[in-house]
């Protein structure tokens, strides 16, 4: 089952003599689908280029089921490997049909006249990327997502062991991306094809594929299994993100704020404060938190945007520790703002802490419905009924 | 449905082809009939056909100068059409064609240096074959330089600007050489660079027949490779084609097609620019298996008629022939870079 279809060996790629990508070790296995993930100019075209014996190694050599492709003629080799670029192309009046039947280029004849055994297989590769009624339409006529489809069944028509693409899903809006790779991890399970590509997306790369390369600077600093490669802050390293946060568990990047106003204090929980984090990091306010569990997901955005925040572990109860913490930086504020979060037993001392503000005379502001706040004679907390209108409200008051 | 879209695409094709034939034959029955002296038809069918006729007079105007003229037109145009097919296949671009591109500046060039400097250095007959020769140098030289350009810069607009300052060198080195030369040389120059199939002699014919017809061949002969180069040169070479030999056919054959004509005809604009659109059009297809024969048809057929018009349309003055490609030529040229543009 798990026979290897490509290989390379003590391969260093790179143009001429000068070395871009050392000791790059690739193996790719029947059926397998392997990603390169990296910022752009990190070598990851390079290696692609070489792969598909389009560029000569630097040193060592590729092996493509136990065969050098550079000894390999360059109709055998396109007969176990096809590509797919990022070019755009210009082919003038064909139609998606003669684009996918130009894949049965090795097999055919002189003047590559089709038989019926190569008519069946392009409609098969035109099928199964789900293109099959676009056949007779006229490729410049196709949307980009379209036009990457018949790319891709052109690729199939060559009946190849493996493919290359490169950066198959830009230009593709995200519903066109999810197809593209849900499309190519049904051709690696289905019929056994092996899939190397370079992706943007790095969320599409660790969901979808079973082996990950993660290239920066001309060195593999890491691959493997997504889950085994991913630890925290390892993609904030690989693309050197420093205008924003990247959760490797969310794979959300949430972006960093271009002004800071005076900070505000959040209690919040169970997701209702990743919308109220986000508008207000937009409005360019400061932000601290309070209490959250460590796992929960508004503690994931929470680090990624807010300034200060206090957590608790896992499915236990705010301890009084934690729970003295969060009021002495809920006191540093003037303004505290309640996402409305569901209070049960492990963080009911959150609604203390909402209780403890409003005597305090702090200005707090609720998403919660009228009145279900149970406050201290006198002491109302202001009601919004969205964030929007929180905003606006924040903002009448600086 | 899949079935019956290809039936009516064949048959479409079919009858194209079938028009195209007898277009052709019709237009080169009325090139030997018309002129000065007009032939009636029947006598010209029968004189083709290798009859005699009762009119002497009539048998040497169709032998001597009609029939070689016809025949020089229709291999001339079949030579641009593939010409211009070929390099806008190989620049992946529409609107590039030997004119355009100064390849048959290039060509004039260096049979201006044949023709003047041959004179001055002593020669006094032209063999068709030297200039040929020098078209053939002239055309490759400029192909080559073309072909550096492009690898250096992508925009298509730096090509044309390269091919209209090709076509100011030729000028500037015509004029240069003309000081050296007698008047009656530089006068049969002029004439030539209009372009002109006036006075096409049988010897001349023989060599242009006889390129292009073994260059028509080797195109059609490369039709899929030609087809998988539509996709661009990564995608050919992915899918087997040996790119650098292809290369190099490409570029010699569009040459020696353009400098076949141009070393007789003078230089001749847009035809290799027009026919492959035209017939791209009509033909509702890029697949190359069918443009390059659309293609040989639709050059002979429109360049025949254009030097019909030429010959008659103010007999018994002549125009130049490229005087009326160029009407067609240039707007269509201008129409396709204005499209472009919207289009990018």
């Amino acid at each position: 089952m798990s026979q290897t279809v490509m290989r390379t060996v003590d391969l260093k790629v790179g143009y001429g003599k000068r070395c871009v990508v050392d000791e790059v070790d690739i193996e790719a296995l029947r059926g397998g689908m392997v990603c390169l993930l990296g910022p752009n100019g990190s070598g990851k075209s390079t290696i692609l280029r070489t792969l598909s014996g389009m560029l000569s190694p630097v040193e060592g050599a590729v092996y493509i089921e136990n065969i050098n492709i550079q000894l390999l003629p360059k109709s055998s080799l396109a007969r176990r490997m096809a590509v797919v670029l990022t070019d755009k192309l210009q082919p003038g009046l064909l139609t998606a049909f003669e684009i996918a039947a130009m894949g049965r280029h090795p097999y055919t004849g002189f003047f590559g006249k089709l038989k019926a055994h190569d008519r069946e297989i392009v409609m098969d590769a035109l099928t199964s990327v789900r293109a099959q009624e676009l056949a007779h339409r006229y490729y410049n006529e196709l949307s980009d997502g379209e036009k990457q489809k018949v790319m891709i069944a052109r690729a199939l028509a060559q009946e190849p062991e493996l493919i290359v693409l490169d950066e198959p899903t830009s230009h593709l809006d995200i519903s066109h991306r999810a197809e593209v790779i849900e499309v190519l991890a049904r051709l690696c399970s289905e019929k056994g094809i092996t899939i190397i590509m370079a992706l943007h997306d790095i969320d599409l790369a660790l969901k979808g594929c079973k082996t990950v390369l993660m290239i920066k600077n001309g060195e593999i600093i890491a691959q493997g299994p997504p889950e085994q490669i991913v630890r925290e802050g390892i993609i904030q390293e690989l693309y050197d993100i420093s205008s924003a946060r990247y959760d490797d568990l969310l794979c959300s990047l949430e972006l960093g704020s271009y002004s800071q106003k005076s900070a505000l204090f959040i209690i919040g929980g169970a997701g209702t404060g990743i919308p109220v984090f986000r508008a207000l990091r937009r409005a360019g306010f400061g932000m601290d938190c309070g209490v959250l569990h460590q796992s929960d997901v508004d503690a994931h955005v929470a680090r990624a945007l807010c300034n200060h925040i206090v957590t608790e572990d896992d499915f236990q109860a705010i301890s009084d520790e934690n729970y003295d913490a969060a009021c002495r930086l809920m006191q540093r504020h003037d303004v505290i703002i309640d996402t409305g979060f569901p209070a049960g037993a492990t963080n009911a001392r959150n609604m203390d802490m909402l209780r403890l503000a409003l005597e305090k005379g702090k200005k707090v502001y609720t998403l919660r419905t009228k009145d279900s706040v149970h406050s201290p004679a006198g002491k109302q907390p202001i009601y919004c009924e969205t964030v929007p209108e929180l905003i606006t409200a924040l903002g009448d008051l600086c | 449905m899949q079935a019956s879209i290809e039936t009516a695409r064949a048959a479409r094709r079919r009858f194209m082809f079938v028009g195209l034939l007898i277009s052709v034959a019709v237009v080169f029955c009325l090139n030997i009939a018309m002129g000065s002296v007009n032939v009636p038809l029947p006598d010209v069918v029968r004189t083709i056909f290798g009859r005699q006729i009762e009119s002497a007079v009539h048998e040497s105007i169709i032998m001597r100068i009609r029939l070689p003229r016809t025949l020089a037109t229709l291999a001339g145009g079949a030579c641009l059409a593939i010409s211009g097919l070929m390099l806008q296949i190989f620049f992946g671009n529409p609107i590039v064609e030997p004119y355009v591109l100064g390849i048959s500046s290039g060509s004039i060039m260096f049979v201006s240096i044949v023709m003047l400097g041959g004179v001055t250095f002593g020669f006094n007959i032209l063999s068709p074959l030297f200039m040929f020769i020098g078209s053939l140098i002239g055309a490759l030289i400029v192909m080559l330089a073309v072909v550096f350009a492009a690898g250096k810069v992508k925009s298509i607009v730096t090509l044309l600007v390269i091919g209209i300052m090709i076509g100011f060198l030729a000028g500037s080195v015509r004029s240069i050489l003309t000081a050296f030369a007698d008047l009656e040389t530089v006068g049969r120059l002029t004439l030539w660079t209009m372009g002109s199939f006036s006075g096409f002699t049988w010897q001349q014919v023989q060599i242009l027949l006889a390129i292009t017809g073994v260059f028509s061949l080797a195109a059609i002969l490369m039709s899929k490779p030609l087809n998988a180069l539509l996709l661009g040169e990564k995608y050919a070479v992915s899918m087997g084609v040996g790119i650098r030999f292809f290369r190099m056919a490409i570029i010699v054959i569009a040459s020696v097609l353009t400098a076949a004509l141009t070393a007789f005809a003078g230089p001749i604009s847009f035809v290799g620019l027009a026919v492959p659109h035209m017939m791209r059009m009509g033909f509702k297809t890029a697949d190359n298996r069918v443009l390059l024969p659309a293609s040989i048809l639709g050059g002979a057929l429109m360049l025949s008629l254009c030097d019909l018009i030429a010959r008659t349309v103010l007999a018994p003055r002549e125009l130049a022939i490229g005087a009326i490609t160029a009407l067609v030529g240039a707007p269509l040229l201008i129409f396709m870079l204005v499209r472009r543009n919207n289009a990018l």
